[in-house]
């Protein structure tokens, strides 16, 4: 059993790193909310579902469509509705969770709701680990999240764009004052964390069905990760992921699959009572000293 | 002369045609159908309704006294199959259709039982006959038979729980019989005619057929990871799965048993795995599968009982698309005929007299031979002339369906998949 629990808690735990980037990029990194990620991520598996179904597209060509379409969707989500309300957080917030809600109801309004909705797996059949089976799917997870992940500290930490996304969460002002046209970087950030979000939906979606009620679970588990982790820290968003990860697997094996969402919501709570900043969080570290 | 003559009774004549059109359109008979439209067995047991309800009109509709009056559906989205959206939005719903549209009857009627047995209260308030095509709770014949005056509306075409669970221990003893097995793991679905139903199965095997209930699981519904029950399925050496789901991601459940390759057999209710479609869509993972289907009809068809292969044949000739939901359609379709002859014995539309009538049913329909019994349940049993059935069928390593329970029907015996070995040689 223990076994069982240290494999599948690892694929858990990437499983949720993967689903979490996106939105670390974005709100955790930039300091730019995107409550629509949920929504951005069925919103890139219905797509990439409809280009191969209906289309017929190969399913490489309409996951690369899928994603880049979700991409634009995230700067234009920006463009016309973030841009107007920048800078007032709470309405930030509820203004994208308001496009995330259209988007996710509009699915199930339009009845994308059932079995058939499933998107193929990258390659068929199984490994045995020890004396545990692991489906290709997973390692596949596994394998591009980890590269992912170390993609996006590289990038956030190397690059003039990634460190332009970091510099408007620390000091728009400052930043401005620098060169950064910081509604350029923002409306960027909020693509790439929604590409992000598609990438991680190709990836997972195959191994269950295409769902609307995923897109909250998604973004509840993402705000998790990075509230756990501490908004703006690529690592802690990583550590986060490891310590739900295996909170849930271990939930899941010692008290049943219906307890295991709630793991999520209470670390959440405890981490905001303990340490609000998160594990490894710098942005509101010198607040609570005070 | 002639010809104003002519033309005058020509004009007399079209009049005539068309208030008679209008006194046919004016004065339907309304049957509602509020149910989960999102859900397969809602979406094809609304168009199983329609179905009948085409047949019935084609041939100039129901009498009702001396008048002959066409049906017509009103159908409402309850949305109760979807995760989190609450009962009394469902009733809402139910109570809206019945106010707002005046309908005589009602059919088909909320997916979840949670919303039915809350429902029950409605249609007793408003007294318009229900006959109910979805949900299984067995709480609904207790409901009634506890005061059979005021639930004398209530009325239940769709197989029940405690029906399923007969046709599910049943098989699990030919596997003890034929095989040897007697290790049982239960994972079901976090709602109540499931946990019902799972709960229900293994008391009886552990009870009466010596089986040991090695684990138990249950999901949320709109779970899709079911590695690590399974794994521990395997670890506790089941050599029986009984899964119990009604929600679009329990088919994955499939898909990862046989790419883990749990030497467990899977026996049990997944209903995305009822109709042909489950094939192409799980990539052909299903071979060993044993599934049910609740009703005769409900998406497979049936060699060995005629009304049940021509009513999925002709609609698939209807609607140009197979049937899928192995549960919901045949009962909405005989739920049609067994109102329509209702009101023509009642003959007219007065709800006490309607529920009366229906309770007298006595007919052969899709789903086997139709009674209803005191708690106003469709009787089910093992042979289709007797009473009305379901099955449970085998899907087969190229793809086919095999029904394997009851003996009456079957029409093959059940297989192993190849990592499964049997307990007795």
């Amino acid at each position: 059993m223990w076994e069982v629990a240290i494999i599948y808690g690892f694929i858990n735990s990437v499983i949720l790193a993967l689903t979490a980037l996106g939105f670390s990029l974005t709100f955790g990194i930039s300091g730019v909310p995107n409550f629509a990620y949920g929504a951005m991520y069925i919103f890139a598996g219905f797509v990439s579902w409809l280009l191969l179904n209906k289309l017929e597209l190969p399913f490489f060509a309409s996951a690369l469509i899928a994603i880049a379409f979700t991409a634009i969707l995230g700067a234009a989500m920006y463009r016309f509705v973030l841009l107007r309300v920048r800078g007032l957080v709470i309405s930030e917030v509820i203004a994208t969770f308001g496009v995330g809600l259209i988007i996710l109801e509009l699915f199930r309004y339009l009845g994308f709701s059932g079995f058939e909705y499933t998107l193929p797996v990258f390659s068929d059949g199984s490994l045995l680990i020890g004396h545990t089976y692991v489906d290709y799917q997973r390692l596949w997870i596994v394998g591009v999240g980890i590269l992912l992940a170390i993609g996006l500290y590289f990038f956030t930490h190397h690059t003039k764009i990634g460190l332009a996304f970091r510099g408007i969460a620390q000091d728009e002002h400052t930043a401005l004052s620098l060169g950064i046209n910081s509604d350029r970087i923002a409306g960027l950030s909020v693509a790439f964390g929604s590409g992000l979000a598609a990438v991680a939906a190709i990836l997972i979606l195959p191994r269950g069905t295409i769902s609307v009620n995923d897109g909250y679970d998604v973004l509840i588990n993402a705000m998790a990760v990075c509230i756990i982790g501490g908004l703006g820290s690529s690592v802690g968003v990583v550590l986060a992921s490891f310590i739900i990860g295996y909170a849930q697997i271990m939930t899941d094996i010692l008290s049943g699959p219906q307890w295991k969402m709630i793991i999520s919501l209470i670390a959440i709570l405890v981490i905001l009572v303990v340490k609000p900043s998160g594990l490894l969080g710098k942005q509101k570290e010198l607040e609570e000293r005070i | 002369m002639k010809k104003i003559f002519l033309t005058a009774n020509l004009i007399i004549g079209l009049l005539v045609v068309l208030f008679m059109g209008l006194s046919y359109a004016e004065d339907p008979i309304l049957i509602g159908v509020p149910t989960a439209e999102t859900s397969l067995e809602g979406r094809e047991s609304i168009k199983a309704v329609q179905m009948a309800v085409d047949e019935i009109n084609a041939k100039g509709g129901v009498n009702v006294g001396k008048e002959k009056r066409l049906l017509k559906v009103l159908v409402s989205d309850l949305r109760d199959s979807s995760a989190g959206v609450p009962v009394s939005e469902a009733l809402l719903g139910l109570e809206k259709i019945i106010t707002e549209k005046k309908v005589n009857a009602i059919l088909v009627g909320p997916f979840r039982s949670e919303s039915l047995l809350a429902g029950m209260d409605i249609i007793a308030k408003y007294k318009v006959p229900l006959l109910e095509t979805i949900a299984m709770s067995p709480k609904f014949e207790e409901k009634v038979k506890e005061d059979p005056v005021k639930y004398r509306h209530c009325f239940r075409v769709c197989l029940n729980a405690q029906s399923l669970v007969g046709y599910l221990a049943q098989s699990l003893g030919f596997l003890k019989e034929e095989f040897g097995f007697n290790k049982m793991y239960v994972m079901t679905q976090d709602v109540l005619w499931a946990k019902a139903t799972g709960g229900g199965v293994s008391k009886v095997a552990t009870t009466k057929m010596g089986y040991e209930l090695v684990g138990s699981e249950t999901y949320p519904t709109g779970a899709s990871d079911f590695s690590a029950g399974l794994m521990k399925a395997r670890i506790k050496n089941a050599q029986v799965i009984l899964p119990v789901f009604d929600m679009p991601q329990s088919g994955i459940l499939l898909k990862q048993w046989k790419s883990q390759k749990i030497p467990s057999l899977l026996c049990g209710f997944i209903s995305p795995m009822a109709g042909p479609a489950a094939w192409k869509i799980f990539e052909g993972k299903l071979g060993g599968l044993l599934n049910s289907n609740f009703e005769l009809g409900s998406a497979i068809p049936v060699r060995k009982y005629p009304p049940a292969t021509k009513f999925y044949e002709d609609y698939q000739t209807k609607f140009r698309v197979p049937m899928e939901a192995g549960h919901g359609p045949a009962p909405s379709y005989d739920a049609v005929y067994i109102l329509a002859e209702a009101i023509e014995r009642a003959g007219s539309l007065d709800p006490d007299k309607i529920a009366d009538e229906i309770k007298k049913t006595d007919r052969v329909g899709v789903i086997g031979k139709i009674k209803f019994n005191d708690g106003n349940q469709v009787i089910y049993g093992a042979d289709p002339k007797e009473t009305a059935a379901g099955c449970v069928y085998q899907w087969t390593e190229d793809g086919k369906r095999v029904i394997v329970f009851p003996k009456s029907i079957a029409e093959g015996k059940i297989v192993l998949p190849e990592w499964i070995s049997p307990s007795k040689k």
